[in-house]
């Protein structure tokens, strides 16, 4: 080695920063900065805890007495110690509405995310990776979905398939799937002309795994964001539609629309929409305070 | 066995925009032999980072495509190699290093990975092995390996540079094209990264193109030198030929540029008018219109490569005439 070389050479290292440098892996690290985040730890506590309710619920109520059944003594009942939520116009318990409803909740807006995400971020990418035609073809569906009104997809959705969880996912994943293919597609456009794309690729790196390793990875930290919001609206959409009656039917326990059976009788008994609005704010509030911290914990600019 | 590692034949890359034609590359020709550094000279826009992405077959297509002639690596020909035979040949036998090492590294890897991800590719061994090997490379470009956990961000501009070297190095490739690999970067860390790349190009018996545009880096460096403009070769030999006898008109014009040491007083003389426009070259000699010695037969007809001793060759039609004889070197 020259002269000039090691005189840059970083000091001696002692085992003990070795061994806090070793085997700390990115996920590792994230976690760890994820850790440092007030805001994330009590999202992701409550969040933890909504799921756990979510398959506890379904164990622990009986569907058709407790949560459809109608007990006709307990009408209109006030929050208190029997009932700490109150009970409804059918005289079915509030609290055990709202946990058993947290399955639909989560299921439809996680899950339609999730399959948004898939197909938004394939497309997507694609779409600004490749350019030209490739991006005019998927760019244009998308702005055409993206033109017609959400609840108009969904209505035209239930008249075909009928009201369902399942016709309730597909038209809310349509409209994530445009989020997220407008949003992937301007993050892959603008990472793809870096140059350690070109580098990877004078590397010998096949196409496929310059788009994977190095062109995604770069391109999440808005799209993890957006996720974690979608979630929120996705939940909030799902109950504006249970809301106007598209969404799930009737009986199912779905915050949404067990707002919208309280709505009449908002001033003989507030609870019956206090509770599930409370519900569905409290749980897009977590959403949003995790991917806050996610974003952050993500960035390895931040780092310190 | 040929004695060039890399022999470029009247190589034409153009760019077909919706504007019109860039002929960014217009017949270039030359070789670089096994073990030898060759300088790329040029100012900005004269076709030297399209020359290596060339060689790598890279040129981003649409709207680059080359439109003719043959680059032989190592005997092989670049340009009718199968996509898989160019992903093999990327990174093991051919390495680049590119311009600005603030954004050449991946900014959410950390350094170790990016190091064995060319490792692992190349050479079909595990992840913790090529780890393992990306530690040493490090190591051998003058960075703790400790920091192989690090992300780029961390790093200063010069030792990011060291990792990059270190990317393109860590398959030993045969030859290394570096496309103007200090300029990036201030001047004192300029020498070191040279230096390192100098050293270990001559301990593991590789060739490198170094394209620059600063005569003091070739100067220091190379072996040979190749002068570029608009797309050609004016000027190839020695790094002594082309310094000491300087034939071209525009390899002149690039040295009285250039500050001088011994009159540190004399006004610099900048090259009159700017690089012709790639889209809209003009006939004849593309220099001629700010040529000093330009004639009416320069703007016609085209200069060939001419043989001036040893292994030096000038494009330039003035030396028609034997007694023809450039202002620097009449001087003396």
């Amino acid at each position: 080695m020259s002269k000039n070389v090691e005189h840059v050479n970083e000091p001696e290292v002692t085992a003990e920063n070795l061994k806090q440098f070793k085997g700390r892996s990115m996920a590792q690290e994230t976690v760890r900065r994820l850790m440092k985040n007030k805001g994330a730890i009590v999202g992701m506590i409550f969040l933890i805890c909504l799921v756990i309710i979510a398959v506890v619920s379904g164990f622990i109520f009986d569907y058709d007495t407790q949560i459809i059944g109608l007990n006709p003594t307990e009408i209109y009942a006030k929050p208190g110690l029997a009932h700490p939520f109150g009970c409804d116009n059918m005289g079915r318990d509030i609290l055990a509405r709202i946990m058993y409803g947290a399955r639909y909740s989560l299921t439809i807006g996680i899950g339609s995310v999730l399959i948004g995400l898939c197909i938004g971020l394939i497309l997507g990418s694609l779409a600004g990776f490749y350019g030209g035609f490739i991006d005019n073809l998927v760019m244009r569906a998308n702005d055409i979905l993206y033109s017609i009104p959400n609840i108009m997809i969904a209505v035209v959705v239930v008249s075909i398939f009928g009201t369902s969880v399942a016709s309730l996912l597909l038209s809310l994943c349509v409209t994530a799937a445009t989020s997220f293919a407008r949003i992937s597609r301007a993050a892959v456009m603008q990472v793809r002309g870096q140059e350690f794309v070109e580098s990877a690729y004078a590397m010998g790196l096949p196409t496929w795994k310059v788009i994977l390793r190095h062109i995604i990875p770069n391109c999440l930290s808005p799209i993890i964001v957006q996720v974690t919001l979608a979630v929120g609206n996705n939940i909030i959409a799902a109950s504006s539609l249970s809301f106007l009656g598209v969404g799930i039917p009737v009986p199912i326990p779905e915050w949404g629309a067990m707002l919208s059976d309280g709505r009449t009788y908002i001033r003989s008994a507030p609870w019956m929409c206090v509770f599930p609005g409370l519900a569905i704010m409290v749980t897009v509030l977590a959403l949003n305070l995790m991917g806050d911290g996610l974003r952050d914990a993500l960035d390895p600019k931040l780092k310190k | 066995m040929s004695d060039n590692i890399l022999e470029i034949k009247d190589l034409v890359v153009h760019f077909e925009t919706e504007d019109g034609c860039v002929r960014a590359i217009n017949g270039l020709n030359f070789a670089i032999g096994r073990e030898k550094t060759l300088g790329l000279v040029g100012e900005t826009g004269a076709g030297k980072t399209t020359t290596a992405l060339s060689v790598l077959n890279l040129v981003p297509n649409p709207p680059g495509k080359i439109k003719s002639g043959t680059i032989t690596l190592d005997g092989k020909d670049v340009l009718t190699m199968s996509d898989k035979e160019l992903e093999e040949m990327r990174g093991n036998d051919v390495a680049m290093i590119f311009q600005d090492p603030m954004t050449a590294l991946n900014p959410v890897m950390t350094v170790g990975d990016q190091i064995a991800e060319s490792i692992e590719l190349h050479q079909h061994i595990t992840p913790k092995e090529a780890f393992e090997k990306a530690k040493e490379m490090l190591k051998m470009v003058g960075i703790a390996e400790s920091r192989a956990y690090d992300y780029p961000h961390q790093f200063s501009g010069g030792m990011r540079q060291r990792v990059v070297v270190a990317i393109a190095l860590a398959c030993e490739p045969k030859l290394l094209l570096a496309d103007e690999p200090t300029t990036a970067l201030d001047v004192t860390i300029q020498a070191q990264v040279l230096d390192l790349m100098k050293d270990l190009i001559d301990r593991r018996h590789m060739s490198m193109l170094l394209i620059t545009h600063d005569l003091g880096v070739v100067a220091e460096v190379c072996d040979d030198v190749a002068v570029m403009y608009a797309g050609k070769i004016v000027e190839i030999g020695s790094a002594d030929e082309v310094f000491n006898s300087t034939r071209h008109p525009y390899t002149e014009g690039l040295f009285d540029s250039l500050p001088n040491l011994r009159e540190r007083g004399e006004e610099l003389i900048p090259i009159k008018g700017l690089m012709p426009d790639p889209m809209n070259l003009p006939e004849g000699c593309a220099f001629a219109p700010r040529c000093p010695y330009a004639t009416e037969a320069c703007t016609k007809q085209v200069p060939e490569l001419r043989h001036v001793g040893g292994t030096h060759y000038v494009a330039c039609d003035a030396y028609h005439d034997p007694n023809f004889c450039l202002r620097r070197n009449s001087n003396g």
